[in-house]
């Protein structure tokens, strides 16, 4: 498994972390999931045959989140 | 002119702008979100059930209301 943290903007309160974390959650790979509003990022870990950072950047974009990926 | 009213469950401004993303990103919308009665009220080009997949993406409960004739 991999791990990868992802900067998300756009989250305002505990319910915008919890909805991140439960829609991520159901994918296919995710062994886990962690979002912090005050650190504005998701640490996800994640199964590199399934997933990549840039299909789960883009899986919190599609939610309406500001997603980028650190370098 | 009619509009299409959804319930979605937000609860807050970061839900409602992950709403107005999605809905952006989706295109040929015009909308209006009434966040204190967790209500979107939308006039498109798309039908009923794109939109409401594509509000379901934000990861929020979203339900179909209706038609409801706008001012
Ligand atoms: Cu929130
Ligand atoms: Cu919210």
């Amino acid at each position: 498994a991999k791990s990868v943290s992802i900067s998300v903007e756009g989250m305002t309160c505990s319910s915008c972390v919890q909805s991140i974390e439960q829609h991520l959650g159901k994918m296919n790979g995710i062994h886990n999931i962690k979002v912090s509003l005050e650190d504005k990022n998701a640490v996800v870990i994640y199964d590199s045959k399934l997933q990549t950072p840039v299909t789960l950047q883009e899986a919190i974009c599609d939610m309406g989140f500001d997603a980028t990926l650190a370098d | 002119l009619q509009k299409h009213e959804f319930f979605v469950d937000m609860t807050c401004e970061g839900c409602s702008n992950a709403v107005t993303r999605v809905l952006h990103r989706l295109g040929g919308v015009n909308f209006d979100i009434d966040l204190p009665n967790k209500k979107v009220y939308i006039d498109s080009e798309h039908n009923v059930d794109t939109l409401l997949e594509t509000l379901k993406k934000t990861g929020k409960n979203a339900s179909y209301l209706g038609e409801k004739s706008a001012q």
